[in-house]
């Protein structure tokens, strides 16, 4: 937690002082950089590879030349992002190690009890959203979703990659197996993330944090209330309009 | 007016001429035998020739010092197809009129043969044009003379259906092609035809084409391969008549290999691609039965076929092929039960996930209106 300090001069009444909270470090920021980067360069390598029959896959991949070139980008970008995913898994068990792992993006009972409680207010069956923690039972979604799905299209892809080693150690039925899978689960990644990841960071709201690292006191109070009540242990409620909904 | 009913009437005189002329054309186009026969009545020069030529001894000397038989069989005439319709020597010995014969120019027998077979295209101009875009003529152009024209696979004198009995056209071609024809009187398809004289099999012809066959080792012919398998092999009411799959070709199309070649064919014809067609794996003309044990394609054999491409593979590796079988829980279960995740959990969840975010726009529209209601 980082707060600004209040400012009591007088002087300086007009300005508004927001506190700021930070929500991630500047190594998870740039993690979240690169995938953005990966994630872009392997759809757009890929996709094409997928739907190899199709007119604009040709106009694409117009020569021979050229469907080595797309391949040799998609793989040295499989290798970046690889490398980021064992730089995530590893910084993890490190921290897990020395007992400094945040239990927050870990699924819990109270996210159950978050989206039932948040369905029923979707529904109109109720006016209260939720008081969210660090981070919300979407957000944690988002994350699993999208950590399996990559873990699996790295695992795959590699497979892909180097199926006459991997026989060596694993069946053969892997091989058309992860070719099924690797396909359908980047078309199945992609549209997770426009439709699910970029409706709550862009539509909803624009939830920029990932860039700057920090949430605002407003944005706090109103989407990370439990969050906010235990960093603070002031209420979330906004003392303008206690006792509505926000 | 005037001017309108002059061309109309100068456009009718001009398609009147037209039709008369078409007609006519088509008429001469539809008898050229007819019509021969009836300018030329039927001479009976046959007789009148082989009264020399069907002295068995009667030879002469080319200047190459090779000696040629001047002898015609007269069964070989009468079991031909072209005598007993009146067509006779003078058709294709068109030169000759009377004797003594004008002097022959000849220096080999083989230009004397490469000279006469012209003659065939005064009447059959169609499979004579072909012809002339084959891989044997393109042989023949390069230098080679030995590269077969007509009479080469045909016969001269004893023309005969070249399909009677249909193992004939093997024999044909295997007349130069030997080891080829050797392999395919092994293969199923050409034990099968030799054997039982099976009209389902194919011969060199179904695969090769006629009289424009074609260099079977570009580019083209390969991607072009399983297209050619799968107008037999796609074709569920002859395979089911031995008891094969019909969906070898579709399966294939689905799997790695056919997708690259599929790819190539219909992008980069002429560029050669490794893929595996139908060939690589079956063989060419040594194709056998599955269960053969001498099969390349035999379990027993698989991972030797596998590895002319795949060096080094292990033994699991042939499992990676699905082998033409569609995806089933028995043969392939890690594919089947990924396709059964991928068609059932996966939907499932974007669906859920779809549903809360129409949800959501939804509320947030509905909040949207009642503050601004309100």
């Amino acid at each position: 937690m980082s707060v600004t300090p209040p400012n009591n001069d007088p002087a300086a009444a007009p300005v508004r002082v927001e506190r700021t909270y930070k929500r991630f470090t500047l190594g998870q920021r740039w993690e979240h950089a690169v995938l953005i980067v990966c994630v872009l360069v392997l759809l757009l390598t890929g996709l094409p590879q997928k739907y190899r029959g199709t007119e604009w896959s040709h106009w694409l991949l117009s020569t021979p030349e050229r469907v080595y070139q797309i391949q040799q980008i998609h793989h040295i970008t499989a290798l970046v992002l690889t490398a980021e995913l064992l730089y995530h898994i590893g910084r993890a068990i490190y921290l897990i190690i020395r007992r400094r792992l945040p239990g927050d993006l870990l699924p819990n009972m109270q996210d159950v009890r978050d989206a039932w409680r948040m369905i029923r207010y979707l529904l109109f069956l109720t006016r209260k959203k939720p008081a969210y923690g660090k981070y919300n039972f979407e957000q944690k979604f988002t994350y699993w979703f999208l950590f399996l799905g990559i873990g699996l299209l790295v695992i795959t892809g590699f497979i892909l990659w180097f199926p006459e080693t991997v026989t060596r150690f694993l069946p053969g039925g892997v091989v058309p197996a992860a070719l099924l899978a690797h396909s359908n689960e980047a078309v199945v990644a992609a549209i997770f993330i426009v439709v699910w990841h970029f409706f709550h960071v862009h539509l909803e709201r624009l939830n920029l944090s990932i860039f700057t690292g920090r949430l605002s006191e407003d944005e706090m109070r109103t989407y990370h209330a439990a969050e906010f009540e235990r960093l603070t242990g002031e209420n979330a409620i906004f003392p303008e309009d206690k006792g509505g909904s926000r | 007016m005037r001017k309108a009913n002059c061309i109309q009437s100068a456009s009718l005189a001009l398609s009147g001429c037209l039709i008369v002329a078409l007609a006519l054309a088509f008429a001469l186009a539809s008898a050229p035998t007819l019509l021969a026969q009836a300018d030329e009545p039927h001479q009976e020069t046959e007789k009148y020739c082989l009264s020399c030529h069907g002295n068995p001894d009667l030879k002469m000397t080319l200047p190459d010092g090779e000696e040629v038989s001047l002898y015609v069989s007269s069964e070989d005439l009468e079991g031909s197809v072209h005598s007993p319709a009146g067509i006779e020597c003078e058709a294709c010995h068109t030169e000759i009129k009377t004797y003594p014969h004008p002097p022959m120019e000849f220096k080999t027998r083989r230009e004397m043969t490469r000279t006469y077979y012209l003659a065939c295209q005064k009447c059959h101009a169609a499979n004579y044009e072909k012809a002339q875009d084959s891989m044997h003529a393109q042989v023949a152009e390069a230098g080679n003379l030995d590269a077969p024209v007509c009479t080469d696979c045909h016969g001269a004198h004893d023309v005969r259906p070249p399909d009677q009995p249909r193992s004939q056209i093997s024999i044909t071609c295997g007349k130069c092609h030997t080891e080829i024809n050797q392999e395919y009187s092994y293969s199923i398809h050409g034990s099968v035809l030799l054997g039982e004289d099976n009209p389902d099999v194919p011969v060199c012809t179904d695969c090769h084409g006629v009289h424009n066959i074609q260099d079977p080792r570009t580019a083209q012919f390969r991607v072009e391969t399983p297209d050619l398998c799968a107008g037999c092999h796609a074709n569920s009411e002859l395979m089911a008549k031995y008891g094969l799959s019909a969906d070898v070709y579709d399966l294939y199309d689905l799997s790695w290999h056919g997708v690259d070649i599929a790819v190539y064919k219909s992008q980069w014809p002429t560029i050669w691609h490794e893929s595996a067609v139908c060939t690589d794996c079956h063989g060419i003309h040594n194709i056998r039965s599955t269960d053969d044990p001498d099969s390349t394609v035999n379990p027993k054999n698989l991972l030797a076929t596998c590895q002319k491409c795949h060096p080094g593979v292990g033994p699991n590796w042939t499992d990676a092929w699905t082998g033409h079988n569609k995806i089933d829980p028995q043969r392939t279960p890690i594919l089947y039960y990924t396709e059964v995740f991928y068609n059932s959990f996966t939907p499932l969840v974007l669906w859920l996930s779809v549903i809360y975010v129409i949800l959501q726009i939804f509320h947030a529209i509905v909040d949207r209106v009642r503050r601004s209601l309100s």
